[in-house]
Formats: C-alpha cells, structure tokens, sequence
C-alpha cells in the first residue's frame, strides 16, 4: 500500500511541473468533470455481482470524478489523466517528457471482478489460509462473504530517445490482486464429499522490463530481457481437522511462489527489391518453489525452459507481389523435481512451423493470397512408461486462399478460404489402439470460409456484412479406417454480423449493429456403462442501435444506445438404445433407480441461457465552449437460467452420504435489473 | 522433416542472394515547401504544425526535413497545375496501392519499435495500410493518432470479436463507464505484427501472453494438467463466451471432451441430476460448478494428482 501511495502522490506531484517548462509555444488544455450515479439494482447475491462485475456500483449512489490535464511545448509534453477517485475503478496516468529526448510514464489503476456477494460457507476463516469448523447443512447460519477480485496495478517506465539511432526502454509495474474465489475440494477421488471453498487471494506479481538496441533503417536489433515474479502470501489453505482426508498435509494447494525470466533478440534488416529479413529469438526460464507436496518431503521445485526462434523473409519486389516465407521453433522442456510416481505428468513439446504466404495484385483491382503452412508438434511426458499413454506427434497441414477485390470506391468484398488436415502419428501400436485420444491432439480437420462486404454508398455512410463458417472434424485413422472414439467428436460454427453507421448531415449520427452465432458441439462416450452422445448448442443473436442526434448543434446533443443479446444454450442427450432401451436406465447408469429416464426428458433445456438487454439515454448541453452539463438515465437487465445453478441448494446431502456437496452459492442468481438515473459537470479549459 | 527444411533454407539463401545484388534508387523531384502549402491548405498545415510531426525538437521528424512534402512528395508539379485532389500530388487515396501509401510511413517508421514486423503483419497481408487506423490530420485520439479510440476502431473491422466481447463472460475490454478502460486490444495484440503472423499476439506463445496477467497459472506445478501447458485455449475462449470463466463449452461436457473411463468422467449428466432433477445419485458432478466442485485445482496442483487439493 505504501508503495502505491507513493506513486499516486509522485504523480500528482508532477504535475504542478508544469509551470516550470519554459514558454514556448506553450499550450496547456484540460478537462475536470463529475458525475453522479443514483442507483437502484433489483436481484439476489449473483445478480447484484454481476452487474457490477468490473465496476464499483455497489453503493446506491456514486460520485465519480475525472481530471485531464495535457502540456506541450516545443520541447517537452505532460498529460496526466485521472478519473473514478476512491473508487475501486481509480486511474492515474501521467506520462511527459523532452521530444526526441526521453519519455516516462507513470500509472495506477484498478479493476474489480465480482462474482457472487454474500456467498456462504460452513467454516470459519474466510478470505484466510486456515478454514474451521465442521461442515453442516444448516444453511442459513452458514459464515457469508464475497467471491470478489480486486486487481491494482501500479508501476511506470522510461524511453530514451536521445541516444537514437539507438534505444532504451525500462518499465516496471507491480500488481496486487486480494480477495476471495471459489475453490474446489474432495476429500478422495474418486467419491467422497464434494467442497467449494473460499480461496484466499492475496498475490503479488512484480515484473520488470528491459529493452534496449539499435533502430536505424536497414537495421533494428533489440535485445530484451524480463524478469517476473509471483508471490503468493498463501501456500495453502489449512483445511478443518474433521476434512476426512488420508495423507497428509491437511490442506488444499494454492499456486505456488514462481519466478518467470526471459531473454530475447529481435532484429530485422531490410534488403533490396522492398525485402525485409526479421529474426526472433528468446530463451525462458521458470520456476517455482512450495514445500506442500504430498510426495517429496523436502519440498518441490519446479523448473521449465523454453526456447524459441524464428526467421521470416518477406518481400514486396514488384508492385502486384508480396511474398513471405517463415520458420518457428519453440520448444518447452519441464526440468521440475520428478515426484516418484508422477513423473508421467510433466509435459514437454517441440513445435516446428515453416510457411510461404503469397500475395498477387491482379488486373480489375482483385488481390489474391495464399498460403501453406506446416506444424509439426512433437510431445512427450517425461518418464512415460505405459506405451498407451505415450503422446503422439501431430503433423499439420494448413492452406489459405483469400481474393479481395476492391474495383469500387464504395464497395471491397472478401472470401477465404482456410483448411487444416491434421495428423496424429501414434508412436506405439497401444497407444494407437487407445481410445484415449483427446480432441487437441487427435487427428482432425477443420474448414474454415469467410466473407465480407464492406459498402460505401454515400460519403458518410458505413455498412459491412460478414459471414463465417468453421467446422472441425475429430477423427483418428486406425489401419487405414476411421474409428469411432469417445469424447469430442466436432465443433461447427456458424457467425453472421452486420454493421452500419450513417451521418445525417449536421443533424445526427445514427448506428447499428446485427449479430448472430451458432456453435454445435457434438460428442461421445464409450467407455462407461451406458454409451452416450450429447449434442450441444449455443446460439446467440443481438443488434444495437444508438444515435447522436444534434438538437442544437454545438450545445444540445442528445444521445442513446439500445442493446440486446439473447443466448439459448441446450444438450440433446442420447443414450445408445441397444444397450439399454429408453426407460430402463438403472443405477449403474449414473441415473438413479426410479428416476424414469429415457431420451425424452434427459436433454438439458436451460445451458447458459441469458438475456441481456440495456438502454441507455443522455443529453449534453453545453453552455459555453468550456462548460458543459449532461443528464441520463440507463436500464439494464441480465436474466439467466442455467440447468447446474436453477434452485440452487448450498448442502445436498446426496444419497449416498458419501455423494454429499457444501457450495458457497458461487454464480448463482445471476440476473438482476437496474435503474440508473446520472447527471454531471465538466470544464474545459 | 529434414528434406523440407533443406528445401525451405535453400529457398531462403537464393532469395537472400537475388536480394543482395539488386538495388533500388529513386530520384528526386522539386520541392515548394510547406508555407506554400499553407497557402490553399491551412487548416491541414496548422494541425500538422501542431501535431507530433510539427515537433522541430525530434530528429528525422517531417518538421526538420520537407515538411507536408515529406509524405505527401514534391509539390512543385501540383502547384503548377493549380492543384487539386491527387493532381501530381500523393495523395494518400485509394487509388494508390497499399504498399506505397504505407511505405510513406514507414519510410520513418519501419525502424520503430513495435513497427519493425510490419512485414509480417497480417493486417499488410490483407492490404490494410496505416491510414485506415491512423489518421495524421484529424486523429480522435492523440496518442498514437487513432482515428476512433479502442476498441472501437478494431471492431469496425473485427466484428465478430466485437460479438464474442458482448458476450456474458468476457475480458473487461469494453468496461467504460466514465472513461475508463482497463484492457485494451492492444493490451495482447500489436497490429502492426508479430511473429504470430495470424493473430499477431504480443508473445511467443499463447501460454505465455496469458501468464503475464495470469501468473499464478504460470507453476511449473508438481501435477500438471496436460492440456494446460501446451495451451490455455484448449478450454477457454479469448475474448468472449456464453459460458463463464471464458470456457469454450459448459462442464461436465468440456471436461468429458477428453475424459472418459469406467466410473463417473464417463457418466452422462443430465438434466436429471440437476438441483430439481429426480436423480440425485452423483449429483455433485453435475451441479453447481460441476466437475470443478471437486477438481478446483485444474490449472495445476501441488498435493493431487486429480486436482482435488
């Protein structure tokens, strides 16, 4: 806190400065404003989260002020900007220096994320590293307190420009996030009760960076390095002692003290017939440390290096040719302790990509690209030793085809084109014969087509349209067959947006929007009782439209924005009927004895449903050239329905005993409706 | 592997070696000054004078060298002929091809940094010049000349991604209520290229621009969740979902993307096993958080190999 404070007041502090700079050319405009916000939200714990998500609305009114000050001279220029004071949304930025000289800046800022108020647990200790207490299913007399984030991130930097051609830059920033979000926790797995926890929040991340090189044309080259730490004030969170869990420690993980550095060179030079030579290169390392590990009582250390580097050569040496050819390597190696038994879960890879992309300026103002890539991703977990379990290697083929054409002033039209055929050689006959193949290295392919228009009809009127369609095929090739796996099997997208903006003269600026979306995702499981699939939908649409109409040009202006956005999420189950016929589902299935399930009443109806719907008007007036007053009202309203949250139940007890769950009320109620009348001042100068 | 990399370095060396012997050069033409230009262009004169292009104080800047002709090329020949738009003048229109409007720019440019992979931008691939984000004469926003602030100006193009960010979880990008803005597009993305030439990330790997703001995920941790290292996008969205945390799809279901073997990751949770459902065998892996009620710790773990402490 201290250091925030210090750099608040330093730059607070600057800004008097100004005076001091000489009187040149001087030109000192700024703008002081406040606005009030009375507010009146209607909605449960989630509700009254959600709408102040990244905001700071929980009070019934709000006073938020803001500052701008901008100073420029011949040789030297200050802006300082400010605004939300006191608020959890408070910014400060000043950034000045001498032109061609030096620059600096220094900011703070913060941002809230709220997830659920007054959300409950059994035990004592919230926002803490020791819970206790015993679990209960008395509810009501649970301990209450707020799944909510709040980040500050403060820090400043330097440039050196007069040293040019050559150059420095140094920045550092430091954040804070403390607060509290939901964890969970099993006392065994599989089975045992179920806990979602407070987990205490209380990190701090420093991370400095330094660049510094040489930037003259043909050539730049630029040595950078940054150095990055995280600390976390809790290594665990000490769980109550009637936590019925076997090993030891009695207590739940949390992410471990790391450090992160990197050093890279990026240099570039440019060659005749308009080519240009760029490289990229970097080396990491990261580690952590914790002395909660289960297995290594000495503690754990974790190491993991990567390494990187890149060339491209592009050229541009005849006015209708651009070409570009590429190559990348990047390499993750995880050099952690090795906990005996585990060590299958460290994970390394190795991804080479080479490409060549070409573009052809063509007769009737038609512009056509193309391109071949090819990524190689070799994996492997350190120390595997069952031959099912080894990874395979994916072997990628991507090409590209996009025509522009752009013959009219008011009128460019695109279509692309994008296919991916993905292979996935298994290294071993087990693991080919595994089922066990997971959809992000699974052999799959994916088509992607887009197209757009943008119109230009009148001078000051905008309209674009854009469609795109994408569809993923997971498949994995067996002795020349394709065999039917379990688990995601393929993901189709359909996206339609539409967009407008028309001024009208002096009168009025008038806009729009249209969106709609639709994803499928299908997928499948074999391995348990009852083979099933689920086809799950997300479909999406909104529009917006807004205006600035100027009643009184230069003084009245009103202005108002309607959106709307409607998500409708389903999952059509099915359950293979040749295993057990609809109406006949029995314990085993995971559905219960008695419940009468079938295909007909196990599809999930309410999957992220929400609807999303603000208005908001305002009316600025302007008395004189400097001042100027403004008066709105808002209304928004979140309505969401979600099969996992609806009638949501802090304690269920199961049956069996053993299935019991104690939940803080994470996410649920989610929607709200709020009024928000506003009205403020501001002053130019 | 190795064949083709031969072939690709080969490819590379005879470019290099084409490129090396040929040269380009241009010749110069007359210059009137900017006073002249003044003359029948004031307002524009004036708010270049005042603008960071204006600044005598910066080496190399248009200021101390042609002043507008700098950009605008030799205005000898376009006074001559009383003037008018594009009349024997660069006129920055559309009818001059991308690559040349741009190479006025980066003539000063090219060498700055964060504009040094302009080449590889994928925005120069789809003949997107500067001038379609910047503006030199009327930016809206000073700083860096923007012709609208972010992220407006990006979804002009972008309207998809301005779909997915009205989406009901999302990275707070379009958070303003008075002014402010906590992330930017810019934030995670250069425009002006990187060597992520599709997306243009600011970071070698997707991993890695995550873990700047989210460093706690970072580890190494004892017990890794595969997916998570090779790539966060293997569950989560970037700049919008329907479903919270930013996930691609709703637990159980994402998670039984992958997961399956005897007991319950392979067990179809229905709406039956909801809070109002009549099946209440294995309810706590559907409801609430669902598979997270129990696996909290899935980006890493210090004490479980399933995630659960």
């Amino acid at each position: 806190m201290k250091a925030e404070i210090i750099v608040v007041a330093m730059m607070i502090c600057l800004v008097p400065l100004s005076n001091a700079f000489p009187q040149d050319n001087k030109t000192i405009e700024g703008e002081v404003g406040v606005t009030g916000v009375w507010i009146d939200v209607h909605g449960k714990e989630g509700g009254k989260a959600k709408f102040t998500e990244y905001r700071d609305l929980r009070e019934d009114g709000a006073v938020f002020g803001w500052a701008r000050l901008n100073l420029d001279t011949d040789k030297y220029f200050l802006n300082f900007d400010a605004g939300d004071f006191a608020y959890d949304t408070q910014y400060y930025k000043v950034n000045g220096g001498m032109w061609g000289k030096f620059k600096f800046d220094l900011f703070y800022d913060e941002i809230p994320h709220n997830i659920t108020f007054d959300a409950r647990t059994p035990f004592i200790g919230a926002g803490h590293d020791l819970l206790i207490g015993a679990p209960n299913p008395n509810f009501p007399a649970w301990n209450t307190f707020d799944h909510s984030i709040l980040r500050h991130q403060y820090g400043g930097g330097f440039k050196v420009d007069v040293i040019r051609p050559f150059f420095l830059d140094v920045s550092f920033e430091r954040e804070n996030r403390d607060g509290i979000k939901p964890i969970g926790a099993a006392e065994t797995s599989p089975g045992g009760r179920a806990f979602e926890l407070p987990e205490p929040v209380e990190y701090v991340t420093n991370n400095l960076k330094v660049a510094a090189g040489y930037a003259k044309n043909p050539i730049f080259l630029s040595l950078n390095y940054i150095y990055s730490d995280f600390n976390n004030s809790n290594t665990a969170l000490s769980l109550p002692p009637n936590f019925n869990i076997t090993n030891e420690p009695h207590a739940l993980s949390l992410p471990p003290d790391n450090t992160y550095q990197k050093g890279a060179f990026k240099g570039a030079v440019s060659l005749p017939f308009n080519s240009r030579f760029s490289t990229n290169m970097g080396f990491s390392r990261g580690r952590s440390e914790t002395s909660i590990v289960s297995l290594i009582s000495s503690g754990y250390t974790g190491k993991v290096d990567t390494l990187n580097y890149d060339f491209a050569l592009t050229s541009n040496p005849v006015r209708f040719l651009d070409a570009k050819v590429y190559y990348k390597y990047y390499k993750r190696d995880n050099k952690s302790d090795d906990p005996t038994g585990v060590a299958n879960i460290f994970l390394n890879y190795r991804i080479s990509t080479y490409g060549a992309d070409l573009g052809l300026r063509l007769p009737e103002s038609f512009y056509l690209s193309g391109g071949y890539k090819y990524v190689k991703t070799e994996r492997n977990k350190r120390g595997e030793s069952d031959p099912a379990e080894i990874l395979p290697f994916n072997m990628d083929n991507i090409f590209f085809v996009d025509l522009k054409w752009s013959g009219f002033d008011f009128l460019d039209a695109r279509v692309g084109y994008e296919k991916l055929d993905r292979d996935a050689h298994y290294r071993t006959l087990d693991s080919a014969l595994n089922s066990a193949k997971r959809f992000f290295y699974a052999a799959q392919n994916k088509d992607t087509v887009k197209a757009a228009v943008d119109l230009f009809p009148l001078e000051n009127l905008n309209f674009g349209l854009e469609y795109r369609y994408k569809k993923i095929g997971y498949s994995d090739t067996l002795f020349g067959l394709r065999n039917t796996l379990f688990g995601l099997r393929s993901d189709k997208r359909h996206e339609f947006n539409i967009s407008a903006d028309y001024m009208i003269g002096k009168i009025a600026k008038v806009y729009g929007y249209g969106d709609y979306g639709w994803i499928k995702f299908k997928q499948e499981q074999t391995a348990g009782t009852v083979p099933w699939e689920g086809d799950q939908w997300d479909k999406t649409w909104g529009y917006g439209i807004g205006a600035e109409v100027y009643i009184i040009p230069k003084k009245l202006t009103l202005v108002f924005q309607h959106d709307y956005l409607k998500s409708n999420g389903s999952v059509d189950f099915t359950a293979d009927p040749t295993v057990l016929p609809p109406g006949l589902f029995v314990a085993a299935n995971g559905l219960g004895p008695g419940s009468g399930a079938n295909n007909d009443n196990i599809d999930i109806g309410r999957w992220d449903d929400y609807a999303l719907y603000s208005f908001r008007i305002r009316a600025v007036y302007s008395f004189t050239k400097s001042i100027a007053a403004m008066i709105g009202y808002a209304y928004e309203r979140f309505w969401y329905s979600d099969a996992q949250l609806n009638n949501y139940i802090f304690a269920p007890t199961g049956p069996p005993a053993s299935n019991a769950a104690f939940l803080t009320g994470a996410y649920k109620d989610q929607s709200y409706k709020a009024h928000l009348i506003f009205g403020g001042m501001s002053y130019k100068f | 592997m190795g064949k083709r990399l031969l072939i690709f370095l080969s490819v590379l060396f005879i470019f290099l070696l084409v490129s090396i012997a040929h040269n380009i050069v241009r010749g110069d033409s007359e210059f009137v000054g900017s006073e002249v230009c003044k003359d029948c262009h004031e307002a524009q004169y004036n708010k270049f004078t005042g603008s960071i292009h204006g600044k005598k104080a910066i080496p190399g800047n248009p200021a101390n060298r042609e002043g507008c002709e700098s950009c605008h090329g030799p205005g000898a020949q376009h006074v001559e002929k009383g003037g008018g738009r594009g009349v024997a003048i660069f006129a920055f229109s559309k009818k001059e091809s991308s690559t040349i409007r741009d190479s006025k720019c980066l003539a000063c440019h090219e060498d700055m940094r964060g504009v040094e992979n302009w080449n590889l931008s994928k925005h120069k691939s789809f003949l997107v010049t500067c001038h379609n984000c910047h503006s030199i004469h009327s930016p809206v926003q000073k700083k860096d000349l923007l012709k609208s602030p972010e992220p407006d100006l990006c979804f002009g193009c972008h309207r998809n991604i301005r779909a997915q960010f009205n989406k009901q979880s999302h990275h707070p990008v379009k958070e303003a209520f008075v002014g402010r803005q906590a992330l930017k597009c810019s934030s995670c993305h250069n425009p002006m290229g990187t060597f992520d030439i599709k997306t243009m990330i600011k970071a070698d790997s997707v991993n890695e621009l995550c873990y700047k703001c989210h460093a706690e995920k970072r580890g190494p941790f004892a017990f890794e969740h595969m997916p998570v290292p090779e790539n966060c996008l293997n569950c989560h969205e970037v700049h919008g979902s329907n479903h919270s945390r930013l996930l691609t799809r709703r637990v159980p279901l994402l998670c039984q993307s992958c997961h399956n073997s005897t007991g319950h990751p392979s067990r179809p949770y229905t709406n039956l096993h909801s809070f109002s459902g009549s099946a209440t065998q294995n309810k706590n892996r559907f409801f609430g958080r669902s598979c997270l009620n129990c696996h909290g710790n899935i980006h890493g773990s210090s004490l479980s190999e399933f995630f659960v402490r």
